[in-house]
């Protein structure tokens, strides 16, 4: 990728997320956004996140693709998250069922 | 600039910077391995500083189109409206230049500090926000340099390409406050997987906007019953 299509999109994204993030504080100081709007918006991130995940771990140029370990791994630091409530605990448990499963199978 | 710093907002701040540290890292072994030439991949920390969407950033780089990059990038940072919106009413009472330069350092960490010490008198609440937020800003910038540094020293056999995936699950795991927002998570992790083999990482889109749906639709199913018993 060329120095400056890269360049584009990281002052692209930088720009319009220090908008999303100045829009309210800065522009509509004393008002709010609407309730329903607000609502849509927490799910925003669960869902992304989760979609970006899992393409990640199967998508890209040969189509679908699960190995069964990196299936394994996900599970894993997806249940520690729930239980620890921790970033770190969650991928080293993940990266140790990864490395545990490819050893096995 | 000592008087100026507020050092409850660093006792505050470091137990949430820390666990941050390995995420940092594991960003800088992804700029390493992006598309996109490491300087520029690195300058996302300084310009956008923002983990999951810097993350996401580096690594589509070169497998999807431009547009498709910064969809992605984008989406994920969407939540920071909803922060803004959070924040308005606190930063009212502050200085306009304080609005402009505090707007910059809003990430997730920062705006939970924040909303924790709302209450607190305008001078203060200025002192404490701004040094809370500009002390994680600059221990990012070498947390994630460090994993660029280190990178080419970790063997390939440690299969860290797939550290960032693993790190998406816990921080949508992590997050997850609401039954609606786990709906919209199994939702899109589940279309999302259906079109991973889509081009252009469109399987990203299809799985946010189908989990964004299915939430929203969680959310009036799991008010209605309340609001009829009002």
């Amino acid at each position: 990728m060329s120095f400056w299509s890269s360049l584009a999109i990281v002052v692209t994204v930088a720009a319009i997320t220090y908008a999303m993030r100045a829009c309210v504080i800065v522009g509509l100081a004393g008002r709010t956004i609407p309730v329903s709007v607000e609502r849509s918006l927490r799910n925003v991130g669960p869902a992304v996140l989760a979609a970006l995940a899992v393409n990640l771990a199967a998508g890209g140029e040969g189509g679908l693709h699960l190995e069964p370990e990196v299936a394994a791994a996900l599970v894993a630091a997806g249940a520690v998250a729930w239980w620890r409530r921790s970033v770190i605990w969650s991928l080293s448990s993940g990266m140790a069922v990864l490395w545990l499963v490819a050893a096995i199978g | 600039m000592r008087a100026g710093v507020d050092q409850r907002a660093i006792a505050d701040v470091t137990p949430l910077f820390l666990p941050a540290i390995p995420f940092g890292f594991v960003l800088g072994l992804a700029m390493r391995e992006s598309a996109m030439p490491t300087t520029v991949a690195w300058a996302t920390s300084p310009l956008l500083f923002a983990g999951a969407a810097q993350l996401a950033v580096v690594t589509l780089a070169g497998t999807a189109t431009v547009w498709a990059v910064i969809v992605a990038g984008l989406v994920i940072n969407t939540r920071h409206v909803m922060y803004s919106a959070a924040l308005a009413p606190v930063f009212q009472q502050q200085p306009r230049w304080v609005r402009w330069v505090g707007s910059f350092v809003l990430i997730d960490q920062v705006f939970a500090l924040a909303a924790m010490r709302a209450d607190l008198p305008p001078h203060e609440f200025r002192r404490y926000y701004l040094t809370a937020g500009f002390f994680f800003y600059l221990n990012w910038q070498w947390s994630t340099a460090l994993g660029l540094v280190v990178g080419p020293a970790v063997p390939e056999s440690w299969r860290l390409e797939y550290a960032p995936p693993i790190m998406f699950v816990a921080l949508v795991l992590i997050g997850i406050r609401r039954v609606p927002q786990g709906v919209a998570a199994f939702v899109g992790g589940v279309v999302g997987l259906a079109t991973a083999g889509l081009p252009d990482r469109l399987g990203i889109l299809a799985g946010a906007v189908a989990g964004v749906a299915a939430g929203t639709v969680a959310e009036y199913a799991a008010e209605r019953p309340a609001g009829s018993a009002a």
